[in-house]
């Protein structure tokens, strides 16, 4: 029920009780009530005028760094007496200097400007309008507008620098790079020997296997390097990312994605993204800088959503062909190792970076005994998963996330994995 | 300074319907209005204001009943002014509440309470001035007056709310 309808209805019992009765004293008692009706009447606002402008002192920013946004409201039309100026914002900004609403007075055919100071989380950010409502002093009279105005802020994710991710895809392409091709030809580390063939170096003779041969002279071959593509997925459901009390491990899944495609960009691979979580979202696979750019804008706007599982994960083959990488970063859960597998059968490489969602739950659970039971069974259920996941071919760094993540990937993924080394020992006892 | 005098007010609202009821005798109905005075406060603290609206029309009609049960017509009255500005203070302790600015909201708060006193006033002097104003009406004509006042309030609501 409106104020003005209330107050109406009052009046009228007030009024009828009185007549009712032959009663003065009682209708007096409605005075009160049609004054501040009247009140609500006198210099209530009419029709709105009003325009705005905004500046933002910067529209890409790293979290933490701090924003200016000054604001001019100007009123074109009659005096407002109580206007109300909200700036309405996300809840990853937060105001730290001044205010986003303002109660002011505004008279005809004047400016206001004020400025305030924001520091945001990882997001992004429309600045479309401003809301106004216009209302006579004692709230009686209400009007509602929305002015618009232009601005964007993105945050974008911390930056965490991680130097060489040691992938093994089976299937290169054809630009030198940093990544094993599982080829001979020019490179630095030794792959096998042929026959020596005219123009080839006299440095890449391997004489002293040459020397036990009549005949023959022996070259030493060399494992090219080339760059790849790789496709990172970042998991974003809510049902393996978030804990109670509003916990999340989300964002240090967002900075390990991070820091895996800056890193695999910056060795001049073909890097894409899928984020799996509020909304389904490819970044298309490319290179260098413009695609670093690309992604840590799809970052920034990453959520976790309500997806339950991976059923509708589905990896378009035109942009990932079979035996190309694909980097998995998920807390995982159970039901996930089904999936992987197929991935696994389609001839994928897969490399599963997994923030352990165990150490970061049971941190915030405190140190009870019952607690530190349910975190050690849970742990288990953990290391069978992991175990079960090596088992079908699929390289695994569980990363806790107290610790550094560079500090993670450099202990779990700077040399090949003890099974590539084993078929890389095939690949050369192969070619002798 | 607003939420302090919504609660002086739903006091002073309370205790003034209390004294009246309790002069008349009438201790039941005096501990009762107490119990609403007590509740209209909890509500608050517990910043349910969308019971506010409700707590005035209770109070407006328990000072009508208070009249009607021989009450003096002045604790009626500073039930009607009082529930009135608790009434108002709460929506403006509201509103004060979605700026982050304190100079606005000072600001604000001045001219809030300059407009209430404003209405305060003039209730005053007209609700002394009243007494004292003695006509002689028939049923028939009370009645045509009466219309006529509600006529006029309807016209007024409907010019506010056309606003709106």
């Amino acid at each position: 029920m409106s104020r003005i309808a209330l107050l109406a209805a009052l009046i009228y019992l007030i009024i009828l009780a009185g007549v009712g009765t032959l009663n003065g004293a009682m209708v007096a008692l409605a005075l009160p009530l049609v004054l501040y009706l009247l009140a609500g009447l006198w210099r209530g606002p009419e029709e709105l005028h009003l325009s705005a402008e905004r500046t933002i002192s910067a529209e890409r920013v790293a979290p933490g760094e701090p924003v200016v946004v000054h604001l001019t409201v100007t009123n074109h039309g009659e005096a407002l007496e109580q206007v109300l100026l909200h700036d309405p914002l996300p809840a990853f900004l937060s105001v730290v200097e001044g205010a986003s609403s303002r109660l002011v007075d505004l008279p005809a055919r004047s400016s206001i400007s004020w400025s305030y100071t924001l520091l945001g989380k990882r997001g992004s950010h429309y600045f479309e309008q401003i809301q106004v409502l216009a209302e006579d002093r004692l709230g009686l009279m209400v009007k509602r507008a929305d002015l618009p105005t232009r601005g964007q802020l993105l945050v974008l994710p911390s930056i965490s620098r991680v130097r060489h991710i040691a992938i093994q895809p089976r299937q290169t392409r054809v630009y030198s790079g940093v990544i094993p091709a599982h080829q001979g030809g020019t490179g630095i580390e030794f792959f096998g020997l042929r026959e020596y063939q005219a123009g080839d170096s006299p440095h890449h003779i391997n004489w002293r296997v040459s020397a036990r041969q009549d005949d023959i002279i022996y070259s030493n071959e060399y494992e090219q390097e080339r760059v790849a593509d790789v496709g990172i997925v970042l998991d974003g459901r809510r049902r393996v990312n978030e804990f109670s009390g509003r916990r999340s491990i989300f964002e240090d899944s967002v900075l390990a994605s991070v820091a895996v495609a800056s890193s695999l960009l910056a060795e001049g691979n073909r890097v894409g993204l899928f984020i799996y979580g509020k909304r389904n979202k490819w970044t298309s696979p490319g290179y260098g800088k413009y695609q670093r750019e690309r992604i840590m804008q799809a970052l920034a706007l990453a959520e976790t959503g309500e997806i339950q599982n991976f059923s509708s994960l589905i990896i378009p083959r035109r942009l990932f062909p079979p035996n190309s990488q694909i980097i998995l970063i998920s807390p995982l859960s159970g039901g996930d190792v089904s999936l992987l597998s197929q991935l696994r059968v389609r001839g994928y490489q897969l490399l599963v970076i997994s923030p352990d969602p165990v150490s970061f739950e049971s941190r915030g659970l405190g140190d009870s005994p019952s607690v530190k039971l349910a975190a050690r069974i849970a742990r288990l259920q953990r290391e069978v998963l992991l175990r079960e996941l090596r088992h079908t071919g699929i390289q695994v760094v569980n990363w806790d996330v107290s610790r550094p993540f560079e500090q993670a990937v450099r202990s779990a993924l700077s040399r090949p994995t003890a099974f590539l080394h084993a078929i890389q020992r095939g690949h050369g006892a192969g070619k002798r | 300074m607003t939420r302090n005098l919504v609660y002086v007010s739903i006091i002073a609202c309370a205790a003034s319907l209390c004294y009246g009821f309790a002069a008349k005798d009438l201790v039941p109905v005096s501990v009762t209005v107490a119990m609403f005075g007590i509740a209209w406060i909890f509500l608050f603290m517990r910043s349910l204001h969308r019971f506010s609206s409700l707590a005035f029309g209770i109070f407006i009609i328990i000072s009508l009943a208070s009249l009607w049960a021989d009450v003096s017509p002045v604790f009626a009255f500073t039930g009607v002014i009082f529930s009135l500005l608790a009434w108002d203070l709460t929506r403006l302790f509201q509103r004060l509440r979605t700026t982050n600015s304190p100079q606005d909201a000072r600001k604000a708060e001045r001219a809030h309470f300059v407009r209430l006193a404003l209405v305060i006033g003039l209730s005053l002097v007209g609700y002394f001035v009243v007494p004292r104003i003695h006509v002689t009406l028939t049923f028939g004509a009370a009645a045509l007056l009466a219309l006529l006042g509600i006529w006029g309030i309807s016209a007024l609501v409907y010019r506010l709310r056309s606003h709106e």
